[in-house]
């Protein structure tokens, strides 16, 4: 391999890469990551229109040209994901998350703004969405509760397809006929998009969770969903997140993540809770430990 | 009721304060500011002393937790030299929370574990067997087998082996084995070395 085509990187460039990578989203790809991250690059340079990587690399870093950055992360971040994933925890959210937030919260009617939700990373809007139909159709305090769900991703192009919400069938198999029924429509081609009424209610931001000036924007969720991203962080970046999603909720909020993933092994600041349906993490209630 | 959309955009991160402003907050007595204050120090070099000078006299965990998160990034020998002394604290979170900092700076942490491992405190060595246990380095297994072979503490002994157990392999059962010999009277050691390899 030599380190100017772009028939694979060399050792000191992949080096080089992800470091710069680490640096800028917190992002850490390991040597069996190679040939992932190969495959990428390679597909960034040639649509950038550079003659090799270190052309390409070289702009990445120097020029003013933000969009090869976004270019490479929208490549390098995984997207894939479906309606209903893991939906044991969405059972989780009904049953007794949030029955616990609008006590904690003095109760239905009683509460000062509504039940705010997060779904980060949201992709391409498979989970937020997830959460407002199964809201709407199985929560029984959704007429006496404003809730606001809101998505965020570091990759522009997935928030893109998020708002369009068209999916194909993969996407859509855990979703019941009578959902699709009631809230997609073909749009040619195999694929159904959202309702518009449910496609409005959620907002989507572009995010980077490890960058803490621009989390300062997110305050007082009652509830994150943060599933199987702090996998892809190393033990630093992970910390940094973790702090970051503490500071984007209320105190007593509940924060949600992968099914292989574990606080414990990333910072102390949650209190991890047994719940029927699975582990849950909260922001302390009290004040400061 | 009912599902709403925020009428408009959060306030697009807001403007961050100045690192006075930051370096100032540091001995707010609002200690939810005091975080927010360590954490926007992330990446300012000069922020690294007064957040150093906080970490021990911090009475908020959460926000010691943020001052170490901030400095970890700092993966220098000075900032690990700086965070080591808290391993010999009387304070047990202080100790644990320090720990596990420094496992997440494996730039700078492999240089002063030979001498951490020396350490005349027998705590401290037990931290430092804490800290290998998370520290990504390939020298990691090595020291925690050599102070498993030469420490003359039970309890640091202990827990290089407690240490060692995700990573155990064939290798290492005569090296727990013979712990095992050198502390006869050490009943926790014999538990964990026999829970481990029979």
């Amino acid at each position: 391999m030599t380190s100017s085509t772009t028939a694979g990187l060399s050792a000191v460039d992949f080096e080089k890469f992800r470091e710069f990578f680490y640096k800028r989203t917190g992002i850490q790809f390991t040597e069996s990551k190679r040939y992932f991250v190969d495959k990428r690059i390679e597909t960034c340079i040639k649509q950038a229109g550079f003659p090799g990587f270190n052309a390409w690399f070289s702009a990445l870093r120097l020029s003013d040209r933000s969009g090869l950055l976004q270019d490479l992360i929208n490549q390098l971040t995984v997207n894939e994901t479906y309606f209903l994933r893991e939906d044991y925890q969405f059972d989780s959210l009904l049953k007794t998350v949030l029955p616990d937030v609008l006590a904690a919260r003095g109760g239905a009617g009683r509460m000062t703004g509504p039940v705010k939700i997060l779904s980060l990373p949201c992709s391409t809007g498979e989970e937020p969405y997830s959460i407002a139909l199964r809201l709407l159709e199985e929560w029984d305090q959704i007429d006496h509760v404003d809730v606001e769900i809101h998505g965020a991703d570091i990759d522009s192009a997935v928030l893109d397809k998020a708002a369009h919400a068209s999916y194909g069938e993969r996407s859509l198999q855990r979703v019941p006929m009578s959902w699709r029924a009631k809230y997609f429509a073909p749009v040619g081609a195999g694929r159904y998009q959202l309702d518009a009424g449910i496609r409005g209610a959620v907002t989507l931001h572009q995010i980077n969770v490890c960058d803490t000036t621009s989390m300062r924007a997110f305050r007082d969720f009652d509830v994150i969903f943060c599933r199987n991203v702090l996998i892809y962080f190393d033990e630093l970046s992970s910390r940094r997140a973790a702090e970051n999603l503490y500071g984007a909720m209320r105190p007593g909020g509940y924060l949600f993540l992968g099914h292989s993933e574990s606080m414990s092994r990333i910072s102390p600041i949650f209190t991890p809770s047994r719940l029927p349906e699975g582990i849950v993490y909260q922001r302390p209630s009290g004040g400061p430990r | 009721m009912g599902l709403v959309r925020r009428e408009q955009q959060p306030a697009e991160a807001k403007a961050a304060p100045s690192v006075e402003t930051l370096l100032r907050q540091l001995d707010d007595p609002d200690p939810d500011c005091r975080r927010e204050a360590a954490l926007g120090l992330d990446g300012v070099a000069e922020a690294v002393p007064h957040l150093l000078a906080r970490v021990g006299p911090e009475t908020a965990s959460t926000v010691r937790d943020a001052l170490l998160t901030t400095l970890a990034a700092h993966d220098t020998t000075e900032v690990a030299e700086a965070l080591a002394i808290h391993l010999a604290s009387d304070e047990a979170d202080l100790r644990t929370s320090v720990a596990e900092a420094l496992s997440t700076m494996p730039g700078s942490v492999p240089a002063i574990i030979p001498r951490l491992i020396d350490d005349p405190d027998h705590d401290v060595r037990v931290m430092t067997a804490m800290v290998l246990a998370d520290l990504a380095h390939p020298g990691s297994l090595t020291w925690l087998a050599d102070m498993i072979r030469q420490d003359p503490h039970p309890n640091v002994v202990t827990a290089a082996v407690d240490a060692l157990l995700p990573s155990l392999g064939p290798e290492h059962t005569e090296l727990l084995r013979d712990a095992v010999r050198r502390f006869p009277d050490d009943p926790f050691l014999r538990f964990t070395v026999e829970a481990a390899v029979g």
